[in-house]
């Protein structure tokens, strides 16, 4: 895709700028869209409507009209708050999503930065997510924002360890780290015929290792059941407390970034990413994008889905499933996937 | 200059600035912030010297690791760590005696070292060749940092677990 | 072991029971009604603003009196002989020109209490309950259907006939006394 701009472009740095700005229009107009989801899904699961009157058909422009409303609102920043940090941190956040995104393979022809250590540099990067938001929590000088801060800070570094082990798992499989390389080892339909070469089909314990990572993707981009560091009903809204206006709506576009960077991980580790599920049948560059967003999107949908159907987890009860459930059993999981790839 | 030469300057400042910013600082959870910058700068640095994989646990040991333990720590050990919690200086003569000499040493190596400079070839193999060294030729090195990590957390769950029986 | 499996099965198992009653709940239509556009039918009784049918108001007063916050200001005035008011429907003979007839919606407390004393059944609670207003006076309903200057002629009328009646009690008090003081006179000369 690169080679196409710069050949539609005549300065190759714009055209660089321009296929680095892809992700980004992407997480934007997904965000927009997701919040609006999210919001009909809330509605329909409680047998209510949801947002129906903003731009005609189902309320579908109502998350842009509150991107305006938080564009035009004051940007309030207290006195008391360590202002440098406190100014930074939501900047900080969505820079780390949004560099995440470069080594996503989005379709056969689009992948930012096709290195070989794809996935690690991913679960390296989103380490800056937790920083920044012990960053927000600490430089507010609220109470409520500290202890969402440091719950935040429990979680994601205890969680970190299940997602990295099971990643792991996938890339024993797949033995390489370049996710490009690892979507195009799932190309196909052999298994039984018919299914595609899919990981999660080609290994019977990496259908655990999907439910392990699925789990703690959860409590990484801290959504419902384990949505601790913003839990409205104790701490207002954890970490966020102090923030208005569009700094908040960073933190809001990050958190949804974050879900999708993580589905789309998901998609291309378990569900073979860009490739189609019916072989040779509607794929192509074009076609693997939608496939991908498609898988992407289901995730995203479970997730809310789960959101309003489960209610919140206590901080011991979170910090019980991780340690003494999540960890041993990926651990032990991730040995059962080495034994498979060993014997067969 | 090139685009490369330009992001070098710049990630170089980055972590030099933050870094004196981290030495000067009163505040010590400032301090602990700039040093999250001083150290994505250099792994910054290390990206630009195609060495990505050391880039990447640069910033998944420090700043994902290490640095939040660091943060958490400070601000569940002190309790009114917001105001009262700054750094003081002590020891003036003997720290800048020894960090002098540091210098000193550290500029005599760069000085008297014969730089050369090598294109690599490949930039495909460093996660190849690491994982082969680490196995092979330094696996006993390798092993003992392993033990050595065990029983760290040994140690520190028996200092942490307090006994029934005592008081 | 064997009941911590057991409980995670549980949990697994209660997971996918409430993930499945969302799902279904997903798919059902929706009961929110789109009120400007659809609205709820509401149930007979629905007590949401009062009407007189002035018509009929005999102006007795008994809604009045019945309401317990007074928020039902009645005015009425006698009508005079030459002036025949009819008769409500119900048949009761109208005598009083009801000059004001004041509800006050912001008092009312939508007890219906004045609805069963009307001996013409003519207050009565209709469906309305759109009738917000940016100012409170704007919620006090007037009844009566006589224009100011109608309410001024009655009262004159009234003033008139009474002064008129007045002056003939007078009159005839005067023969009266005239007459005794007569009697009187004969007897005493």
């Amino acid at each position: 895709m690169l080679e196409f701009l710069e050949n539609i472009i005549p300065s190759s740095t714009i055209a660089l700028v321009v296929f680095a700005l892809f992700p980004l229009v992407l997480i934007l107009v997904y965000a927009l869209f997701a919040i609006w989801a999210e919001r009909k899904i809330a509605g329909f699961i409680q047998d209510r409507l949801g947002p129906m009157r903003t731009g005609g058909f189902h309320g579908w422009a109502q998350t842009i009209a509150d991107m305006l409303k938080l564009i035009q609102k004051e940007d309030i920043i207290p006195k008391d708050a360590s202002s440098f940090l406190f100014k930074l941190a939501p900047f900080m956040i969505f820079t780390a999503s949004y560099a995440a995104f470069a080594v996503i393979p989005f379709s056969s022809g689009y992948i930012g930065s096709n290195i070989n250590i794809g996935a690690f540099y991913l679960l390296a990067i989103t380490s800056f997510l937790t920083i920044s938001i012990i960053m927000a929590s600490w430089a507010s000088n609220n109470k409520w924002s500290l202890v969402g801060g440091m719950r935040t800070a429990a979680q994601m570094v205890s969680y970190e360890v299940p997602t990295i082990v099971t990643v792991l798992s996938v890339l024993i499989v797949a033995s390489s780290m370049n996710l490009m390389t690892i979507t195009e080892m799932q190309t196909g339909n052999d298994i039984m015929g018919f299914l595609p070469n899919w990981f999660i089909f080609q290994n019977p314990f990496l259908i655990v290792a999907f439910a392990l990572f699925f789990i703690s993707m959860l409590a990484e981009s801290h959504r419902v059941p384990f949505d601790l560091p913003e839990s409205e009903s104790e701490l207002v809204a954890g970490y966020q407390t102090e923030y208005s206006g569009m700094r908040w709506g960073m933190f809001m576009l990050a958190e949804y970034a974050d879900m999708l960077l993580l589905s789309l991980l998901g998609a291309t580790l378990f569900f073979g990413g860009w490739n189609s599920p019916f072989g040779t049948f509607m794929s192509g560059p074009v076609w693997g994008f939608g496939w991908f967003m498609l898988k992407g999107m289901l995730l995203v949908f479970v997730m809310m889905w789960i959101r309003w159907t489960l209610p919140r987890y206590r901080v011991d009860q979170l910090m019980h499933i991780c340690w003494s459930i999540l960890i041993p059993l990926s651990f032990v999981n991730f040995v059962l996937v080495a034994l498979w790839e060993m014997i067969f | 200059m090139e685009l490369s030469a330009i992001l070098f300057y710049v990630f170089t400042l980055l972590t030099l600035g933050s870094a004196a910013y981290m030495v000067f600082s009163k505040n010590i959870v400032n301090a602990a912030f700039a040093l999250i910058f001083s150290l994505s700068g250099v792994a910054a640095l290390y990206v630009l010297l195609y060495a990505d994989f050391i880039a990447a646990t640069q910033i998944l040991v420090y700043v994902g690791g290490i640095l939040i333990l660091i943060l958490f720590g400070i601000m569940l050990t002190t309790l009114d760590f917001t105001e009262n919690l700054k750094t003081v200086t002590v020891n003036m003569l003997p720290a800048s005696l020894l960090s002098g000499a540091v210098a000193v040493l550290l500029l005599y190596v760069f000085l008297s070292a014969e730089w050369t400079t090598i294109v690599p070839a490949d930039r495909d193999g460093t996660m190849y060749d690491l994982g082969m060294m680490l196995m092979n030729e330094y696996l006993l090195p390798f092993q003992i940092a392993g033990v050595l990590l065990l029983v760290a957390i040994i140690g520190a769950l028996l200092m942490s677990t307090r006994h029934k029986n005592e008081p | 072991m064997q009941t911590q499996i057991k409980e995670g099965f549980q949990t697994f198992k209660s997971i996918f029971i409430g993930m499945g009653i969302t799902l279904r709940h997903f798919f059902q239509p929706s009961v929110t009604i789109q009120y400007p556009e659809v609205r709820d039918v509401l149930p007979a009784g629905a007590r949401s603003k009062l009407f007189v049918n002035i018509d009929d108001c005999i102006g007795c007063n008994l809604c009045a009196r019945a309401c317990p916050v007074n928020c039902i200001d009645i005015e009425t005035v006698k009508a005079t002989a030459d002036i025949d008011l009819g008769k409500t429907s119900t048949g009761n003979p109208k005598r009083l020109w009801v000059t004001q007839f004041d509800i006050d919606m912001s008092k009312c407390m939508y007890c219906d209490l004045c609805v069963h004393p009307c001996p013409t059944n003519c207050i009565y609670m209709v469906q309305e309950y759109e009738y917000s207003e940016f100012d409170r006076k704007n919620l006090i309903f007037k009844f009566s259907d006589l224009t100011p200057d109608k309410v001024i002629e009655v009262k004159e009328k009234l003033v008139k006939e009474t002064e008129e009646k007045n002056r003939e009690k007078e009159l005839a008090q005067q023969k009266k006394d005239q007459e005794k003081e007569k009697d009187a006179g004969k007897t005493g000369e």
